[in-house]
Parts: structure tokens; C-alpha cells; sequence
């Protein structure tokens, strides 16, 4: 009986130092595993659908592109991937223009049972120009509805294919039953999408746009086999296809539980991994980069030249809840973190890191995103939009002399963002960190006396005798929400304007934006690529809000126009900026918009992560990256070190409750 | 007619109506009684709710005299009218952002205040003082539990009465009404209305009137079923007494204590059912329910940002609990089956 009690105890004793707060059962220290948070579950992996930055966490490092971004280099510059150069452009004799992308032979998909659909027992197959064919034809298919339909539609024949399919679809149920490859082909596939041979893809777009190379770099482009497609079609068990990737890139999917992980391994077929002799540029560590990159090590001799990737697994967790994500970072069991808002101040101190951060030898990186928010005018609104003339813009100017937005960004922000001076956010070319906007500088006084030129002298309306009365229209009904709008609103209070929050949800605002219904709003946006164009297309007459497009001031000047439809197509040099900086003295003086910040990335990486680069564009950064899995190992096991003596006395306090009453019991039964 | 205008004329018309409503209470014994016996048990509640309805006038009495917001310079401020309320606190009693009560500095950052030690409570992330937001939030909560109240008391009582008095088809209407009613979660109802109807006070004491009228009509019906059947309602009808005479004269007046009762007992729960609508994003703008609302990320900050939400939640609590016991006292005095021995 004592015999047994002691042995309670020792179990009890040894369960308790053998705790562990380390959430991975699996030993890590072997092997280079990364470890990444995912605040919700990712909608589809379908490349042609897929067009959130989360789910691009995947689908960038799944789906290899035939372009893609340098990693290093800034402003963004394309480089081959899939295809062996980045190709010129070709003007046809009808005015056309052609691109042929080149693809390097003898690469192949992952293994995956669904190429036994071509060919019986076969495993794989090798990446053809028509796989890319095939990608675009789905883009173009109305039963995919991709949500970047309208920028291919600038593909000869795009919108032809897809209204052909539709209707013969319609009108002929055996076709709608036949395979989707079988389909394409009966229509005779996109005009403007050509195969000259296995590897090589033409594209022939309907006018100038060399943006669309931009687009062969993300992973809407990415070659997907017709297999895939076929066979994983949610029956008799087998996967949708949105959940069960094919992978061309570096790294494919082992496992994938849409609610809680999904885990990256190598890709064992990758070209890179097929091929290193070749050591294609997406292959291999580049050599090239900033100033700022050699600082940081980033080109370290060691690295550069170095095959790709580094990593062996990648595991994407859900954590739903950005606090207790947080604390498994501080703990060392994710490798890197945004910083949330709660912990700013202890994370970073006068824009560095805290001195705590600093000891546990973490790594502050802050890159400025390809966006922009903005306050904008109703252009076509008889108060405040260009039909009020004069009158009009002097009010736009006074009301864009009074915001304060680096105040703002220190009271909502925690000081993350830049004070954006014109649509472009460095790094996008035609940025100028030298450029500074009259009226993005505030001055209180200089928009008092813009206001009476404007014919309000106090804020009065001379037609009523009271406060010139604005509606500020949002599609955001929080609290919160509502005093980050107050804060404007409380600027122009100061001139004498009385504005009024209109706040609706975000479908209604959507609504009344589209009907025009509205005077200020405020709104912003995030770059699909980094050209100025896709900035300053923003604000382009024929794009106006009211005819569908995306320009929500409706902002419709002629010059503006003009220079917008040369500058769009031309290379970046001195001719561009040149048209450049003519549209953004049209913007500075019509203030069409009120360029409130282009939001600032601070991420947190520990010491362990290797070769970091943010970027707000969707790169394939994981085989860039690399860990010291050792060093991790060894920093969590001192970090994570359990306090064990209250349980200790816990045990010794039940203990000694306990006891009493089993000997108690014990010599009454005797 | 401008919107302060229009509130002064409610506010002079409450104070009218409660003067009114005191003096006819004071010629019947058993108001008269009443009132003394609620003063006796719970007098420093009746003196916090009496507060509470004192701040809610006064902040609804304005004028527009010009005042200078020193702060920002402003001009908008001298067209704007300042209720009694505001006037307590000089018209640009601002800061730039956070400052903890009676701080010197502002909490983030350190810089100087412009009226350094005089915030009671504090300021909150746009520098305004949280003693007088918390100040004007009485007004709404005031709103809300009144307007409310005024939706809810006819239509239950109008249903009600008819339902319990006539019984037949008409009873059999009304409680499908009530049933179907019942059968909708009240929240998603509510959500849909205040979405269908848009934000503001008045829809939303609307939105909340209609789902919340259907307790009390269950209750004046079976209040009703009963004294359809007492004697002097049955002789009122031997003699051929109108059904509407009967109405007014003899059900109406003994289910008034019941009006009393559960317009007291329904203010609390209305005025927490806005907080609650606040959190989802479709409260109204000024209520402690959106003080609350704006408080969440700041309880998570670091150092964290305690006073908003105090203020907020110290004066709901301080409302609703005083509320609370003096409907406990009105339901003790009125309710004939709680009467105490001492009353």
C-alpha cells in the first residue's frame, strides 16, 4: 500500500516536469519546418477564382507562374520563371499586339492520381503551353466566374469565347455534359491564346496593355492540367478542385484541413528540383538587390547562388483569434507576426523595437504596401463636385488643407502608414519622396480663406444663412468605425462645415455608390501590380463609378484623360514621369481626392528566420526563405521553461487533504 | 422647426405632463400613498433615477449663443446649439487623443494637455471628455427606455384588452399574432428592422417597441379574461352599459397599476437591450452601448485603456440598477397579490 502511494506520487511528479506548452507533436528540429498563423479559413485554392492576399499565401508558393517578381529588388521587376525569357512585345500589321512566352521543356506537375484520366498508371505529366491555354480559357469561362475577367478581356477573342460557351451551353445540354477540355476545344478555344508548338504560348491582345505581363506573374496564370479539373469534381469522394491544388511550384500541399491546417511540403517535381543545372533565376538565391539588403545580410556570399528552396515543410495554422496568436509567437511557436494593435507599444518603441523584443533577438521589418486610402468627392455633385466650378474646388481644396493625417495615423495607427502626398506609394515608378502636396499640408488659416474665395466665408451658406451641411457616406456601422470618421469630420468642423456621417453597411454603400447618391466618401485601394497605371486608372474619366468602373469620384477632366491614355502604355523613363507628374498637378489642384496614407507593414520575425524580404505584392517568398531550426529548438526550450511548483504545492495541498481520510478509512475498515 | 427647438418644446411638455400627472396623483390617496411608501423604502434610488431624469431635461434644453470652440479655432461652434449640460464644460474641453482621469499628459506619448488634471474620467481616443459623453448618454438611455415604453404600452395594452375582453375571433387573431411574434428570435427581428427601417433613435426605439410589446400583452389579457368576469363588470353589462364605456371606465383603470409596473421593469431591459445592439453595430450614436462598443480594443491595449468603459458601464449600471429597485418598490406598492403588511 505505502509502496503504490509513493509510486502515485513519483507519477504524478514525473508527468509534472515532462509538461510542455509546445503545441507541435512532432519533432521539428530536424528538419526546417516554418510555421505560419492564418487568421481564417481560406475560401478556394482555385487559381483562376482565388484573389485574396490570404489565400495567395498558398497559392504563390503552390502555383509557379510563368513570370515573377525579383525578390529583392525594388521597385518591383519581373523576371522569368516557367517561361525562359520575359517576352517583347510584338505589334501585328493590324495593330494588335503579340507577346510568345517560351516555356522551358521537361518540366511537371506534382504526382497526382488524376493524370491517370490521360493515360493509364501515369503519375504526371509534363507542363505544356496549352496547360496555360487551358488556365485562360477558364478565366474566361462564365461558370468560373473569375473576378479578373474584364483585365484578360483584352485578349482577342476573350469575350467571344466566353459568351459562345455560355450559349451553347444553354442551348445544348449533351455539350454542357461533355469534359470541360472537350468544351473549350469545340468552341475552337480563346482567338487571342495561341500554341504554335508544346511550348510555346502566344498571346494577342486587342490593343496596348503591357501591364498584362504583370498578370503572367500571379497565379491566375498558372498552367493547370484539364485532369485536374476533371477529376476532382467533388464525386464519389474525390476532392473539389478549389481544395486540391495541382502544384507547379516549389512547394505542394501534403495535407489540408480547411479549418484548422494545412501543410506544405517540397515539391519533389518542381523544376527547380528537376533541373538544377539549369539554375533558372526563380531556382536559385538571387545576387542582386538593395543597399539596404546587404545591411541586412540578405546577400551574404553564403546564400547567393544557393538552390532554392530552403524550407522543408510549411505549416499554415488557424488562429482566428490575433491575441492568442500573438502570445504563440512571443513563445517562439510561430516564426514570425504582424504586430496587433493591443501590443504596439510593447513591441515597438520611437519606430523600433522595445527593448524586450530586442533581447529575445527578434527582427522589425517595415515595408510601405502598394495601397492607398483616400477621402473622395462626388465629382459629379452640384456642391462639391466639378458642376460647382470654382466654387467648387476651392471648397475641395479647403476641405483637403484641414485633414491632419499624420495625426491621424499616431491615434489610430500607431503611426503605421505613410502620408500619401499623390495616388502613388513608393515603389510603384512615377513616386517622388521629394514631392510635397500644397494641400495635403495642413494649414487651418489657408482653408479658412480658401473657403470664404469658395463663397462660404465661416462655413456658411450664403443660400440658407447656416453651416454649409455635407453627408459623409461610409459602409461602416461600428462604433469603432464611426470614431475614426469623426475625427474628419471634426477637422472640418473647425472651418465651419457641418458634416454628417452617413454610415450604412457595406452592401448599401456599395448600392449608393453605384446609383451615385452621395457627396464624400471614403475609400481606398490595394495595387494588383506594381505600375502607376493601376494607380492613376483610379481616376480616369471613362472609368467612373456611374458607368461601373472603378473610379468613385467620377472624376472626368479632359486632360487628365489624355495624358492618362499615353502614359498607360509607355515604358517607364523620362516621358513617362514627365506625363506622370502633369496628371498629378491636375490631381492637386482639382482634389478629386483628399490622399490620406499608403499603409505600412511592421512585421516581427525571429532571429531564427533567414532572407525575410516583406512585400506587399503576392510573391512566392517561402523558398527564399530559410530558419535555424536549432537555434529555435533551443530558444523555445528557454522561453517555455514550465513553472512547475504550483502545481507542486497544488498536488501536496490535495495531498495532504487527501491522505488523512484514506488512513482514516483504511483503520476503520480494519 | 430646428431639431433643439423641437426638444426644448418635449422637454417643456414632459416637465408640463409630470407636474400635471404629480398634482392628480397627489388628490388620490393611493397614489398619494404610493409615492410616499416608494420615497421611504428606496429613497436614494428614487433620488439616482430622479438625477438621471434631471440630466436627461437639462441635456435636452438648448440654444445657440455663439460660443467659441477655442479648440479648433472653429466657427461651426457658434451656430450649433448647447444644451444646459454642455454648458457645464467650456466649449473646446478637448484634447488630441487619450488621457487618463486627472492625467497632466496624455497617456500615449506624454505630450501636455491643454486643461491638464480636469478631466474626471479621462478623455478618449479623440480627446473628448469622458464625463461629459458619459453625461450625454443619459439622454439616449433615457430615450430609448421612454420612447420605447410609449410604443410598447398602447399596442399591448390595445391588443391586450381587446383579446382578453372579447375573446372569439378576435382573441384568436390577436394570439397568433403574438405566437408568431414570440416564434421569431426578437434579436434577428430586431436586426431586420433597424437594417430595414435604417439607424436613428426613433427607429430604433420603433425596432424595439415592436418586438417587445408581446409579454406585457400576455399579461393585460389574462388580466383582462379575469375582471371580464367580476361582478361590477357583469352588472355593467346587465344594464346595457357600452362595450366601450366598460372599457374606459371599469378594465382600463385596474390594469393601470400593471402599465405602472411593467413600464418600470420594461425601461432596464430596453435600455441593455441597445447596449447590446450597439455591440452588433446598429445602436445609436452617443449611447453607453457604443461607449462600450469603442471600449473593446481598449481593454486589450497595453497599458490598457480602463475609463471609457468604466464611465459607460458605471452609469448603466448605476441607471438600471436604481430602476430596478424602485420597480421593485412600484410592483410592491401596486401589485394588490405583493402587497406587504407594512404598506
Amino acid at each position: 500500500m505505502k509502496g503504490l502511494g509513493v509510486a502515485a506520487v513519483a507519477a504524478i511528479c514525473a508527468a509534472l516536469t515532462a509538461c510542455t506548452n509546445n503545441p507541435y507533436p512532432d519533432a521539428d528540429e530536424t528538419e526546417k519546418v516554418r510555421y505560419r498563423a492564418l487568421p481564417a479559413p481560406l475560401k478556394t485554392l482555385d487559381p483562376a477564382v482565388s484573389y485574396t492576399s490570404l489565400e495567395h499565401k498558398i497559392t504563390a508558393n503552390v502555383y509557379e507562374t510563368l513570370l515573377e517578381y525579383h525578390y529583392l529588388k525594388r521597385p518591383y521587376t519581373l523576371m522569368p520563371a516557367l517561361a525562359e525569357a520575359v517576352p517583347e512585345p510584338r505589334t501585328l500589321s493590324d495593330g494588335r499586339v503579340a507577346y510568345t512566352f517560351r516555356l522551358r521543356p521537361g518540366m511537371r506537375f506534382q504526382d497526382d492520381p488524376a493524370f491517370a484520366l490521360g493515360e493509364a498508371g501515369r503519375t504526371t505529366r509534363e507542363i505544356l503551353a496549352s496547360d496555360i491555354a487551358f488556365e485562360l480559357s477558364r478565366i474566361a469561362d462564365p461558370d468560373v466566374a473569375s473576378p479578373v475577367f474584364a483585365t484578360f478581356a483584352k485578349i482577342d477573342g476573350f469575350r467571344a469565347f466566353s459568351e459562345q460557351l455560355k450559349q451553347r451551353r444553354e442551348s445544348d445540354p449533351d455539350f454542357a455534359a461533355q469534359r470541360i477540355d472537350r468544351q473549350y476545344a469545340a468552341i475552337g478555344g480563346i482567338s487571342g491564346v495561341r500554341t504554335p508548338s508544346a511550348h510555346e504560348l502566344e498571346i494577342i491582345l486587342s490593343e496596348r496593355y503591357p501591364q498584362i505581363l504583370y498578370w503572367f506573374a500571379m497565379p491566375f496564370t498558372t498552367p493547370v492540367p484539364w485532369e485536374a479539373i476533371a477529376y476532382y469534381d467533388g464525386q464519389e469522394g474525390r476532392d473539389f478542385f478549389k481544395d486540391h491544388p495541382i502544384s507547379v511550384g516549389p512547394f505542394q500541399i501534403a495535407e489540408y484541413r480547411r479549418r484548422s491546417l494545412i501543410v506544405l511540403t517540397r515539391n519533389p517535381n518542381w523544376y527547380g528540383a528537376l533541373h538544377p543545372q539549369w539554375r533558372a533565376p526563380g531556382t536559385v538565391y538571387p545576387s542582386e538587390g538593395e543597399a539596404e539588403d546587404v545591411e541586412r545580410g540578405r546577400l551574404d556570399a553564403d546564400l547567393v547562388g544557393k538552390p532554392l528552396p530552403f524550407l522543408d515543410r510549411i505549416e499554415f495554422r488557424l488562429e482566428k483569434e490575433t491575441i492568442p496568436a500573438f502570445n504563440k509567437f512571443i513563445q517562439g511557436y510561430y516564426d514570425a507576426s504582424g504586430i496587433i494593435q493591443e501590443s504596439f507599444d510593447k513591441v515597438v518603441l520611437e519606430g523600433g523595437l522595445s527593448p524586450d523584443m530586442a533581447k529575445r533577438g527578434m527582427l522589425l521589418e517595415k515595408s510601405v504596401d502598394p495601397t492607398i486610402s483616400y477621402i473622395g468627392f462626388n465629382m459629379r455633385d452640384p456642391v462639391v463636385g466639378a458642376v460647382a466650378g470654382e466654387r467648387g474646388r476651392k471648397l475641395r481644396q479647403a476641405m483637403s488643407s484641414v485633414i491632419d493625417v499624420e495625426e491621424y495615423t499616431r491615434i489610430f495607427n500607431n503611426g503605421r502608414g505613410v502620408a500619401a502626398q499623390s495616388p502613388l506609394p513608393p515603389g510603384i515608378y512615377g513616386y517622388d519622396p521629394e514631392y510635397r502636396n500644397p494641400f495635403r499640408v495642413t494649414d487651418v488659416e489657408r482653408a479658412k480663406s480658401l473657403l470664404a474665395e469658395a463663397g462660404y466665408p465661416g462655413g456658411v451658406d450664403p443660400a440658407t444663412g447656416k453651416p454649409l451641411h455635407l453627408s459623409f457616406d461610409l459602409g461602416d456601422t461600428s462604433a469603432r468605425g464611426r470614431v475614426r470618421y469623426l475625427y474628419f469630420v471634426n477637422a472640418w468642423n473647425q472651418l465651419g462645415i457641418d458634416v454628417e456621417i452617413v454610415a450604412t453597411n457595406y452592401n448599401k454603400f456599395r448600392e449608393k455608390m453605384r446609383e451615385g447618391a452621395y457627396q464624400v466618401f471614403m475609400w481606398g485601394w490595394i495595387a494588383d501590380y506594381p505600375d502607376p497605371e493601376n494607380f492613376l486608372f483610379l481616376l480616369w474619366g471613362p472609368m467612373a463609378r456611374e458607368g461601373g468602373g472603378v473610379n468613385s469620384a467620377n472624376f472626368d477632366d479632359p486632360r487628365y484623360n489624355a495624358l492618362f491614355l499615353e502614359m498607360k502604355d509607355m515604358p517607364n523613363g523620362p516621358a513617362r514621369a514627365e506625363r506622370i507628374r502633369a496628371m498629378r498637378s491636375i490631381l492637386e489642384r482639382e482634389r478629386p481626392w483628399i490622399e490620406l496614407t499608403h499603409s505600412e507593414n511592421f512585421a516581427l520575425y525571429h532571429g531564427w528566420m533567414k532572407n525575410v524580404k516583406p512585400a506587399g505584392l503576392s510573391l512566392p517568398a517561402a523558398k527564399y526563405e530559410d530558419i535555424d531550426q536549432v537555434l529555435r529548438a533551443e530558444l523555445r526550450s528557454e522561453w517555455n521553461r514550465p513553472v512547475v511548483w504550483p502545481a507542486y504545492a497544488l498536488a501536496a495541498i490535495a495531498l495532504a487533504i487527501a491522505v488523512p481520510g484514506v488512513v482514516t478509512f483504511f483503520r476503520e475498515r480494519q | 422647426m430646428e431639431g433643439y427647438i423641437f426638444s426644448n418644446l418635449v422637454a417643456l411638455a414632459l416637465v408640463v405632463s409630470a407636474g400635471f400627472a404629480l398634482a392628480t396623483a397627489r388628490r388620490s390617496d393611493l397614489w398619494r400613498e404610493a409615492g410616499r411608501t416608494i420615497a421611504r423604502r428606496r429613497p436614494i434610488a428614487l433620488g439616482v433615477v430622479l438625477l438621471f431624469i434631471a440630466i436627461g431635461l437639462l441635456d435636452s434644453v438648448a440654444w445657440v449663443d455663439g460660443a467659441k470652440d477655442g479648440a479648433s479655432g472653429g466657427t461651426l461652434s457658434e451656430t450649433q446649439p448647447r444644451t444646459v449640460v454642455d454648458r457645464f464644460f467650456p466649449a473646446d474641453f478637448k484634447e488630441r487623443s487619450y488621457s487618463a482621469p486627472l492625467a497632466d499628459a496624455e497617456f500615449y506619448g506624454g505630450a501636455s494637455l491643454r486643461y491638464p488634471g480636469s478631466h474626471l474620467l479621462g478623455t478618449d481616443i479623440l480627446g473628448r471628455d469622458v464625463l461629459h459623453l458619459t453625461l450625454k448618454g443619459v439622454r439616449i438611455a433615457l430615450l430609448i427606455g421612454g420612447l420605447t415604453s410609449l410604443i410598447v404600452i398602447p399596442l399591448a395594452l390595445v391588443f391586450g384588452i381587446s383579446a382578453g375582453y372579447f375573446g372569439g375571433r378576435s382573441d384568436d387573431v390577436i394570439f397568433f399574432i403574438m405566437s408568431t411574434l414570440n416564434s421569431i428570435p426578437s434579436l434577428l427581428l430586431l436586426i431586420a428592422l433597424v437594417m430595414v427601417l435604417g439607424r436613428g433613435p426613433v427607429q430604433v426605439c420603433f425596432a424595439m417597441g415592436v418586438t417587445s410589446w408581446v409579454g406585457f400583452c400576455r399579461v393585460v389579457r389574462g388580466e383582462t379574461l379575469k375582471l371580464r368576469e367580476l361582478d361590477y363588470v357583469q352588472a355593467a353589462r346587465a344594464l346595457g352599459v357600452s362595450n366601450a364605456r366598460i372599457l374606459v371606465r371599469h378594465i382600463l383603470p385596474n390594469v393601470t397599476h400593471l402599465v405602472v409596473i411593467t413600464f418600470v421593469l420594461l425601461f432596464s431591459g430596453l435600455v441593455l437591450s441597445e447596449a447590446i445592439l450597439s455591440y452588433l453595430g446598429i445602436g445609436i450614436d452617443g449611447s453607453w452601448g457604443q461607449m462600450i462598443d469603442q471600449a473593446r480594443d481598449e481593454l486589450s491595449r497595453d497599458p490598457i485603456v480602463w475609463w471609457n468603459l468604466l464611465a459607460a458601464s458605471g452609469a448603466l449600471f448605476c441607471l438600471i440598477l436604481a430602476v430596478n429597485f424602485v420597480g421593485d418598490a412600484v410592483r410592491d406598492v401596486l401589485d394588490p397579490r405583493t402587497v406587504r403588511e407594512d404598506v
